[in-house]
This record gives C-alpha cells, sequence and structure tokens, in this order.
C-alpha cells in the first residue's frame, strides 16, 4: 500500500512538474546578478552624465563615453523580422552603428521574436534579472515602475540632446499617473487599425459608415468572395486592431484618458457597452467578415486578401509591410487603398480616427544607476536608438515615422503605395490611442477572451464589460 | 547476484544520486517554491507580499479554473476510452491470426507518439480549417457542404476536437504497452479456450481482459496524469479559444503568471492542479480497486 500511495505521488509530481518548474526563476537565477556592484557614488545627476553631451550618437568615433565593459540588450528585432520591416531594420541599423562607434563597450545582444520576447521578458522581471537595456512595452510601465523594476527617465529624457524634437505624445504609454517617465518610445510609429481594400471592388474611397458596407457586402458575397478578412485566433486582435478604435468613436477619447487616470471612466459604462454591441453585431450578425475569423490568425486573414478570396482585410501597420512585399508586381497592389474604419452609426465622436503610437520604448534597469560610467553609456544608447539618425533612416528607407520629427523626405524614390500609406498613416488621419499599449495585462487577457466569445454570440456585451471592469478593479 | 560483479555500495549510490538530485530539483524543489510563491501576492517583480490564503481563496472562486478542471476531466474521460479502449481493440486484432505483417501495424500504430504534441497541433489545425481542411473539403466531395463549419470556433464542439488528436497520438503508446502483456499470456490457454468454441469476442472478455487487468490499471493512471497535464497541442489548436471553451488547467495557469504575469496566484494554480491531479488518480485507483474487489467475489 505505501509502495502504491508513493507511485500515485511520483506520477503526479511529474504530472505536476510542467507549470510548478516555471514558478521557480528566482531560485535558478538568483546566481545570475549580471549588474555591477554598486559603487559609494550616488546616482548622477542628469546634466553631468556622459550621454547628455553634445557628441553622442552612433556615427562618429569615440564620443567621450567612460564606461568600457559588457552592456546588456534585449529586444525583438530580429533579422528575420527585419526584412521589409523598416522599424526592426532601423533598430538593427542603430544597434551595429552604435557598435562600431564604441568599440570599447561590449553589447551583449538577446535577440528573441516577439512573442518569445514578452514571456521572456516577463520571467526576467519576475525573477528582478532584467537585462540593463531593454524594450518596455507601454501596459507594464505603471506595474513595474512601481517594483522598481525600471528607471526612472524623466530627467534624463529633459536633459536629452533630442529633447526638443521629440513628439511628446508618444510618451503617454510610458508616463506613470505621477507624470514620470520611464522610457524612450522605440520603433516606428505605426498603426494597429487600418483597412486595405481593393478599389476595384470598394471603388476609390472606402465606405464611410457601416450601413454601407453592409450593403456593398451583398453583392460581393453573391460574387463568393469574403469582403472583410479578419483574424483573431490570438485573441489580441479584436482588441488592438478593432475595439480599440471602433469604441473611441463612441467613447471619446477622454473616457480612456479617464480609464488610465482612473478617474472614474468604467468599462460598463453604457458607451462602451454599445461599442461592445456593434461589434458583437458586426461579426456575429452580418456576413461582412470571414466566417473562420476567430479560428484564424491575422496572418492567415491576411493571406485572403492576398489571394483575392478577400476583397479587403483589418490588422495593423506590420501586415501592411508584409502584404506590401507580398503583392508587389500585382496589379492589386497598384488597386490597393487604405482606409480608417467606417463610423457606426449610433457612435457620436469622432469618425476617420485610427489608434496609433509607439507601443515600445527602450528602458533601462535601475541597477545600472549604480555606475555612472555604465548609465551613461546606456542612456548614450537609448538615445541613439530613438534619435533623429534612426528617425532619418526609417523615413529615407521607408517612409516612416519615429519618436523624432522625420527630415524632408524625398517622395520621388517611393512608389505610390508607400506615400499612400505614410499619409494615411501621419498626415490624414486622426489619431486616438492603443487600448492596450496602457493598463494592465491581467485586465486585457481577461477582456480578449470574453472579445472571442462575445463575437461568436455566446456571451452579452454586458457581462463582457462586467468581467472586464472586475479584472480592472482587481489589478489597476 | 555473485560477489565478484557486485559493484559496491557506494559505486551503486554515486550511479542512483544522479537522477534522484535530477528528480529533486526539477520535480520537488520547483513544488516547494510554488508552494511558497502561492501564499503571496507576487506581480512579476522583486516585490512579494504575503497575503496568506487570499490566492486560494480566489482560486476556489475562480469559475474560469474550474471550467478548465471540468475539461481536463473531459479529456481524462474520452482518452481512457480513446486512447486504451482503441489500443486494446487494435491489440486484439493484430494478435489474431487473419493479420499479416504485424511488424508494420505495430511501427505505424506507434508512429504518432513519436511526433511532437506542437506538430501534432499545427497538422490537426490543418484538418480542420474552414476553407482548405480536410473535413470540410470531404464534406464538399459528398455533397454535404451545408455541414461545413468553423470546427475550432464550435464552442460546444471544440473540446472534443482538440481531443481527437490526443486519442489519435497516444494510441500506439498503449498498444505496445497492451501488446507486451498479451504476448506474456500462456497460447495454450487460447487454444483451449478455442477448442471449447470460445469466439474472439468471449475469448477478449474473459480470457484476454482479466490477465492484462493490472496492465490496463497501469496504462488507466498514465493517461489521466497525462491528460490532466494537457497543454502543447491544445495551445496551438485553439489557446484556449474561442474564449475559454477549450482552457485546461495548466494552460491557465501559464496564462495567469506569464500573460497576466500573476505568479503569486498562477503558483496557486499550479498547486490546485496538483492537489487536484492527485484526488482524481487516487479516487480512480480506490474505484477501480473497489470494482476489481467485486469481481474477484
Amino acid at each position: 500500500m505505501k509502495k502504491k500511495v508513493l507511485s500515485i505521488f511520483l506520477t503526479v509530481a511529474m504530472a505536476a512538474t510542467l507549470l510548478t518548474a516555471c514558478g521557480d526563476k528566482e531560485a535558478n537565477n538568483g546566481g545570475n546578478e549580471s549588474t555591477p556592484a554598486p559603487t559609494t557614488d550616488s546616482t548622477p545627476a542628469p546634466d553631468n552624465n556622459g550621454g547628455g553631451e553634445e557628441n553622442n550618437g552612433g556615427g562618429e568615433e569615440s564620443n567621450g563615453l567612460a564606461y568600457a565593459g559588457t552592456l546588456e540588450l534585449m529586444h525583438f528585432s530580429t533579422s528575420e523580422e527585419s526584412q521589409g520591416n523598416g522599424g526592426s531594420d532601423g533598430f538593427r541599423t542603430m544597434i551595429a552603428n552604435w557598435k562600431t562607434a564604441n568599440p570599447g563597450i561590449t553589447l551583449e545582444e538577446n535577440v528573441l521574436a516577439n512573442d518569445d520576447y514578452k514571456t521572456q521578458i516577463a520571467t526576467l522581471a519576475a525573477a528582478n534579472d532584467l537585462p540593463d537595456v531593454f524594450l518596455l512595452q507601454g501596459m507594464n510601465t505603471i506595474a513595474w515602475a512601481d517594483q522598481g523594476l525600471i528607471l526612472d527617465m524623466t530627467d534624463y529624457i529633459a536633459a536629452s540632446p533630442y529633447a526638443s524634437d521629440y513628439n511628446n505624445s508618444y510618451f503617454a504609454p510610458f508616463t506613470t499617473p505621477d507624470g514620470k517617465i520611464y522610457a524612450l518610445p522605440a520603433l516606428t510609429g505605426g498603426t494597429c487599425t487600418v483597412i486595405m481594400y481593393d478599389k476595384t471592388v470598394w471603388g476609390d474611397e472606402f465606405p464611410s459608415t457601416w450601413e454601407e458596407v453592409e450593403a456593398k457586402a451583398a453583392d460581393i458575397i453573391a460574387e463568393g468572395k469574403t469582403p472583410i478578412a479578419f483574424g483573431n485566433s490570438g485573441q489580441w486582435q479584436a482588441n488592438s486592431c478593432f475595439i480599440s478604435t471602433l469604441a473611441d468613436r463612441y467613447t471619446g477619447p477622454d473616457w480612456y484618458m479617464s480609464m488610465i487616470a482612473k478617474g472614474g471612466a468604467k468599462f460598463t459604462d453604457p458607451e462602451f457597452v454599445a461599442a461592445l454591441a456593434e461589434t458583437q453585431r458586426l461579426f456575429n450578425q452580418t456576413e461582412i467578415f470571414n466566417k473562420d475569423f476567430n479560428a484564424v490568425s491575422n496572418e492567415d486573414a491576411r493571406e485572403y486578401y492576398i489571394d483575392g478570396s478577400a476583397t479587403a482585410f483589418i490588422g495593423g501597420n506590420w501586415d501592411v509591410s508584409y502584404v506590401q512585399a507580398s503583392l508587389e508586381g500585382t496589379d492589386l497592389y497598384n488597386n490597393t487603398g487604405f482606409a480608417v474604419l467606417p463610423q457606426s452609426a449610433d457612435a457620436t465622436h469622432q469618425r476617420g480616427s485610427q489608434n496609433i503610437g509607439l507601443g515600445y520604448g527602450v528602458a533601462i534597469n535601475p541597477a545600472v544607476a549604480n555606475d555612472p560610467d555604465k548609465l551613461a553609456a546606456a542612456l548614450d544608447l537609448a538615445y541613439y536608438l530613438t534619435g533623429p539618425d534612426f528617425s532619418g533612416f526609417v523615413a529615407e528607407n521607408y517612409a516612416l515615422g519615429g519618436l523624432t520629427a522625420a527630415p524632408d523626405v524625398d517622395w520621388s524614390k517611393f512608389d505610390q503605395w508607400t506615400i499612400d500609406f505614410y499619409n494615411w498613416s501621419y498626415v490624414d488621419t486622426e489619431t486616438c490611442e492603443i487600448y492596450d499599449s496602457y493598463l494592465d495585462g491581467a485586465i486585457w487577457s481577461v477582456l480578449n477572451a470574453d472579445l472571442q466569445a462575445m463575437m461568436n454570440g455566446s456571451m452579452s456585451p454586458e457581462d463582457v464589460a462586467a468581467n472586464a471592469q472586475a479584472a480592472y478593479e482587481a489589478n489597476y | 547476484m555473485p560477489n565478484a560483479i557486485k559493484p559496491k555500495k557506494s559505486v551503486l549510490f554515486a550511479y542512483l544520486i544522479i537522477p534522484v538530485v535530477i528528480f529533486v530539483f526539477a520535480v520537488f524543489v520547483p513544488l516547494v517554491t510554488a508552494l511558497v510563491y502561492s501564499f503571496f501576492q507576487w506581480k512579476g517583480g522583486p516585490v512579494k507580499t504575503f497575503n496568506g490564503l487570499t490566492n486560494y481563496i480566489t482560486l476556489f472562486k475562480d469559475s474560469t479554473f474550474w471550467l478548465s478542471f471540468r475539461h481536463n476531466i473531459f479529456l481524462v474521460l474520452v482518452c481512457i476510452i480513446g486512447q486504451i479502449g482503441i489500443a486494446f481493440i487494435f491489440v486484439l486484432m493484430i494478435n489474431s491470426k487473419l493479420v499479416k505483417l504485424k511488424g508494420i501495424h505495430r511501427t505505424f500504430g506507434f508512429f504518432p507518439s513519436t511526433v511532437a504534441a506542437v506538430s501534432i497541433g499545427f497538422i490537426w489545425k490543418m484538418i480542420y480549417d474552414y476553407n482548405r481542411g480536410l473535413i470540410n473539403w470531404f464534406l464538399d466531395k459528398i455533397g454535404r457542404s451545408d455541414l461545413q463549419q468553423v470546427w475550432l470556433n464550435n464552442e460546444s464542439l471544440v473540446m472534443l476536437l482538440v481531443a481527437i488528436p490526443l486519442v489519435w497520438q497516444w494510441i500506439g503508446y498503449y498498444m505496445v504497452i497492451l501488446l507486451s502483456a498479451i504476448s506474456s499470456i500462456d497460447q495454450e490457454i487460447f487454444e483451449v479456450a478455442e477448442l471449447d468454441g470460445a469466439n474472439a469476442v468471449q475469448r477478449a472478455i474473459y480470457i484476454v481482459f482479466p490477465l492484462v487487468k493490472n496492465t490496463i490499471l497501469v496504462c488507466i493512471t498514465l493517461c489521466i496524469a497525462g491528460n490532466m497535464k494537457a497543454f502543447d497541442n491544445i495551445y496551438v489548436m485553439t489557446s484556449g479559444g474561442p474564449g475559454n471553451a477549450s482552457m485546461v488547467m495548466a494552460m491557465y495557469g501559464y496564462q495567469v503568471s506569464f500573460s497576466q504575469q500573476n505568479m503569486g496566484y498562477g503558483s496557486a494554480i499550479s498547486v490546485g492542479i496538483f492537489v487536484l491531479s492527485l484526488l482524481v488518480i487516487g479516487g480512480s485507483q480506490w474505484l477501480i480497486g473497489l470494482m476489481t474487489k467485486k469481481s474477484d467475489v
């Protein structure tokens, strides 16, 4: 009998290992502290650190950084991703430039694909073993700042040699309610919600209301095609690439600002619930979208547009660069237009908005500040990666914008697709916030799962809102 | 064993200590630390605040967790019937005199269990695909396109649909275990039974089953343990969706720990999984013990 009990215990123990092993990162990493021992110096004042000097920047040899040693950098601009993706390509190019300019510093890079990056960085945060410099996702700012995982960069940002060039609205996701800023927004400002459509089907202008879309959709379905392709199998797409923009038309921007500031707005407010109800209606009661929207990812859904079985697609800027690369040389390439989400009949706020921003920012581990020279090097890297050289590179090569104002772009070398998308992204449209750049991952995890059920019609908008509100109150 | 080739006690100990140490560090240490962490509010940073039983009270009231538990139990039931039941039937078929090329059947039967669960998930995701999937293609070919649907988006079917690949994958594994058990049965028993006029079904129920009963019990225990930790192929196929319709406990724990960065509560969930698995396996052993006692009388 004893043997039996023991064998049961061992079997179950093995079964439970999968998860429990994940909870033990601290014990495993405890001896792996990579930051230097604290020096007697206090944290340098922002005005006397090397990064603030005029001559920093990767293009020049020896920029006066006193630090010699290793500096860890973790990011997700893999070489695969940089193919055709301007932000990634620019980021990698800037890293390479900075390395060349600072031969005395060994930059230890840890590059992971985005999904893996998110898991890995969360694990390192839990183990209090974050790298020296890394990319912070907006929604983690408040929680990580509270725990002292990220360096308060407010003064350093003010002291940046490029401070006057920064587009200050991009700092919002990395700012805590008390006004402190914790990261320099990185990569390119890209939309999360854009409709790519076939002008030969929809006409030069995409319909501006959902009623018109529905009317037109009937003809498209009769031809055996899908009017609009959408993929939500990952559950985040409905949030980032749909609700975030659609709900803004119902609630107005103040509502979300109030959510961020805990100013009294609620997910259960009737305006937000109305936006959920409209989403449910569009996906569940009309034939506008592909039937398998909840079973395919955005990567699958955009293929429906590429292969012509769908006449439009809703996705983010990352989808635009992929579709652009795939369609080059085809008729559809020349006939693709960009549009914002159509307006709903009962929505009262601004039409023509799209959610755009910089979702990740370069953040620094507070332990780096123990060594003023190392901090100066880390700041120099952060300034350079998000500075005018980066903006210049992505503007010149990809017609994209970054944190600093873009220089004048020579438009003659770009084709119509690139120019159209640039104008659509930065010139012709109103902007609104990307929901999941803010608040807390726990809230989005709950809301996203419920949204998927709601779009199937198996959950009411009221219940979705109530669950999200409960998660908001418990986690934010 | 003659003393000449018997290793010294110290040598035996040295060899055995290696797996024991690995086991202790890979299983018991994480288990104990998870138990400790489960009493803390730990939102993925250096700050851990002791909060007593709060995580467990939350767990007790967490409808998603209990939904996931029901899904695991569903998986266990489907897989006991599907994996072990079908494996038992296959073994009888392979052992029949009418079947040729037994080795090939065995090899191909076992083959799926050597494939990574993630790959299996991708393969079956393609089979279930709405536009290009095998099932919808077949329905179209037989003129029943009215039955086509987005399979993995059907909330009432999705648990069964994610269980099918698991059944398919592991039949061969249990087949091999059962085959070895059956091959140890004395062939004379079958010959005598045949002479007495027992048909194949009677031989299966009255001879094979009682003689391999203990092996089947081992299979059931393995099956329960395996399915209480189901994760990979479901993660690939549905990520627990639509909504939480195919959420299982391990995936919920992963989601809470990493997507929601709530490590303290995630630890409480893993402890919950451990305790529930212990109860289910213990319960099933007790039930089986009860049943076998009755049949012995």
